[in-house]
């Protein structure tokens, strides 16, 4: 056992701060998510050329073969600068899916994400089915794909959707442009400034050779992109909650009420005590959950269920106490800090929240 | 980074698991088993069977007759003891005294204390907190007055944990009377046998006699027992409170808890607590590996600082958890009182009122100290505040 980041791994955590820091300005941000969804082609093209789009594929594939522990690195970071790019959409998720299949498409795909130049969606959410990911009812039959899709992160930028689809009871994953006659989006901003959309499929023709994953091995992709999913979602919000509770340290610092700095006050101090404790039990959950998943353990599933269930407890309790230390600037659109309760309440939302992964975790 | 155990350390799993199969002595690990109390003989027994087994210093330095073990070893150790719901090692002299003598004492201090330290031939019992004196410890007043080449201690301690069975007590004593209250405070360690030491029990809620007063009346302690500096006190205080923070957390019973708790609720149609039993279980794994985390940076040359104050909180926030589902899991029948003499009837209660009922109650009354003791909780964020927040 062994709780030391490698040199490897702080080289990569100092590369995306420093890249934060210098090219990824809270002010930059919001000039981004407000013209663009969140997507700037640019600093695409910088994570493109950084190699951070390659870091978990296979060498074979062209990618860094890196693993869970690497992306929740990355992933703290950019929770710290409330990164909005699509990275998680593209790089974890469609990744997830298309590198556990051996169809010359998938490689031909990810050769494509690792350089940059197409974008491509999991489209597995659907209206009636809530976090019961595997019930779904887009299918095909004859050839012919029908279905609709929702909550689909990132659809304004997909150029492809993996679409999770039953083929009579059987669960198949297929590759469609979105381009292809038949397919429609309809997409939004999403309460924390990025992008999401309803994907429609009509009589959309799929053959044999879009077919990326099928039959057990179908499900069997969709429960490990999720694994992987929340996990980084999970380090965002570790990154997210370890900024907050420094901002507002920070914060109370500086404003004075009463005469004095409210960060005198004992009510205060320990309200951030418990922000900072509650930000580190979540590393060192998050810690067993990588590790674990790193290590292809058995346990590894009930274990970010656990880690899910507990971000979804303490980053509201973080995040919510950052916004009142702040008062009515914690309110404010401006100030970073209310963005990032907005991230850990979608955080929470995402791939089956506390109540979901607590229940799962009881039943596992 | 990597979570898994080499095959020296699976070795080392089996060594302990063959100790507690063959060595743990017998009559112990019925009575535990059985929720029995141990009885003062039973605990040197327990500790001395560690001793011959070379483990009692299981996280001293090598130099000190420790066994210099790797923060992995410590984890496994601790470990299966906690799943062979062994006995808490008492801390007085393994976690606080005995680290306070070997940092800051005299050769000849760690030749007289050390090796009686690590093979229990002597109890320690620890003198801290006195009537007036709680969170705000430095404001303690037992007076240690320089006559000669002894001192003359004067005053009470109180909260005194076991010291009906200790054979001696660190003290924090005040040696002056100064401007800034924890600059005239010193170490001092007592023979509990001297003249004019009066130890009374008091009583707690829970109904047992755990904790004591401890009455210093002209009391004659030899200079030689004076550790470090007259007067400095206060930071070989500090040095220990860190010291006992680490481990108070007990993760490996809790798991032992959990376990049973577990197994006793695994029929009951009550998904809000088996949702609660969950969400206590995510957060027991979640303080495990923030211990893990405090471990390796130990082994990289750190020391239990204010980090460790996170430990104790939601440690023993945990613990109260953990006793208060038992009362809940229990219901009814926690009611018939088991004291620590049995129940007050010539009879045991009928069927359902297992041990696991019985002492439900108990547990969660004598649970409350853990978030009071060891610097109460408030004071332990008023620490991180300071410390790690810099507020």
């Amino acid at each position: 056992m062994n709780l030391s980041y490698s040199d490897e791994q702080n080289m990569l955590r100092e590369q995306v701060l420093k890249f934060c820091e210098s090219d990824y300005t809270f002010d930059f941000r919001e000039k981004i998510v407000e013209s663009n969804y969140g997507h700037n082609p640019e600093t695409w093209k910088q994570f493109a050329d950084l190699g951070w789009l390659a870091v978990p594929f296979s060498e074979e594939n062209g990618g860094f073969n890196f693993g869970p522990i690497e992306l929740a690195v990355i992933f703290e970071e950019f929770g710290k600068a409330l990164v909005a790019e699509p990275y998680l959409a593209n790089v974890v998720m469609s990744g997830s899916v298309l590198e556990s299949s051996s169809n010359e498409l998938a490689k031909q795909t990810i050769s494509e994400i690792i350089d940059g130049t197409t974008q491509v969606s999991v489209a597995f959410s659907e209206a009636n089915n809530g976090y019961n990911f595997h019930d779904i009812e887009t299918s095909v039959d004859d050839g012919k794909l029908n279905g609709v899709k929702t909550v689909v992160l990132n659809a304004s930028f997909a150029n492809s959707f993996l679409v999770y689809a039953r083929n009579g009871d059987k669960p198949v994953i297929y590759l469609v442009d979105a381009k292809a006659a038949g397919v429609s989006v309809n997409s939004f901003s999403t309460v924390d400034g990025q992008n999401c959309g309803d994907v429609t499929f009509e009589n959309v023709e799929v053959g044999e050779s879009l077919i990326i994953s099928h039959d057990n091995d179908a499900s069997q992709a969709i429960n490990a992109m999720l694994d992987l999913a929340n996990l980084c979602i999970c380090a965002e919000a570790v990154g997210g909650m370890t900024a907050s509770y420094l901002k507002t340290v920070q914060y109370t610092k500086e404003r004075e009420q009463f005469g004095q700095p409210i960060s005198n006050f004992q009510v205060l101090q320990h309200k951030m005590v418990d922000m900072f404790i509650e930000a580190e039990v979540s590393k060192s959950l998050l810690f067993k959950a990588m590790l674990q998943l790193d290590g292809k353990d058995d346990e590894a599933s009930k274990t970010i269920s656990g880690l899910k269930a507990q971000i979804g407890k303490s980053s509201r309790q973080v995040g919510q106490a950052a916004v009142q230390l702040h008062g009515g600037m914690g309110v404010s659109d401006e100030m970073s800090i209310g963005h990032y309760l907005k991230r850990f309440t979608v955080i929470d939302a995402l791939f089956g929240n506390r109540n979901y992964h607590l229940n799962n975790f009881s039943n596992l | 980074m990597d979570i898994n155990f080499s095959d020296a350390d699976n070795q080392f799993r089996q060594e302990v698991k063959d100790y507690l199969e063959n060595k743990y002595p017998k009559h112990v690990k019925e009575k535990q088993n059985n929720g029995e109390q141990l009885t003062k003989q039973d605990m040197i027994d327990y500790h001395k069977s560690l001793y011959e087994q070379g483990w009692a210093g299981y996280n001293w330095p090598v130099e000190y007759g420790g066994t210099g073990w790797s923060p992995t070893q410590i984890y496994i150790f601790q470990e299966e003891l906690g799943y062979a719901n062994t006995p808490t090692i008492l801390p007085f002299g393994l976690n606080m005294v005995g680290p306070v003598i070997y940092t800051f004492g005299n050769e000849e201090q760690k030749k007289k204390f050390l090796p009686d330290i690590l093979e229990f031939n002597t109890w320690w019992c620890q003198g801290y907190s006195e009537p007036g004196s709680g969170s705000d410890l430095a404001s303690l007043k037992t007076k240690a007055v320089r006559d000669g080449d002894h001192y003359i201690v004067n005053g009470s301690k109180t909260w005194t944990t076991l010291a009906q069975n200790a054979d001696w007590i660190f003290c924090l004593v005040r040696t002056e009377t100064t401007q800034k209250k924890q600059e005239g405070i010193s170490f001092l360690l007592i023979d509990m046998k001297t003249e004019g030491i009066e130890v009374k029990p008091i009583i707690t809620i829970d109904g047992d006699h755990e904790v004591n007063s401890v009455f210093f009346t002209d009391v004659k302690v030899p200079a030689e027992n004076l550790i470090g500096e007259e007067g400095k006190g206060w930071t070989y205080a500090k040095f220990l409170l860190a010291h006992e923070r680490f481990g108070i957390a007990g993760v490996p019973n809790q798991k032992y808890s959990l376990k049973l708790l577990k197994e006793r609720t695994k029929d009951f149609a009550d998904d809000d607590l088996k949702k609660k039993i969950a969400d206590y279980e995510i957060e027991l794994s979640a303080l495990e590996f923030t211990e893990l985390r405090t471990l390796a940076a130990l082994a990289n040359g750190g020391h239990p600082g204010a980090e460790s104050s996170i430990i104790k909180i939601k440690g023993t926030e945990l613990q109260q958890r953990l006793t208060e589902m038992y009362v809940e899991a229990a219901g009814q029948y926690i009611l018939p009182y088991e004291g620590p003499e049995g129940f007050n009837s010539n009879n045991t209660p009928a069927s359902n009122v297992s041990d696991f009922s019985s002492q439900a109650v108990s547990r969660y009354l004598n649970f409350r100290k853990t978030s009071i003791y060891g610097g109460s909780n408030e004071i332990q964020k008023n620490i991180i505040a300071k410390a790690i927040l810099g507020v």
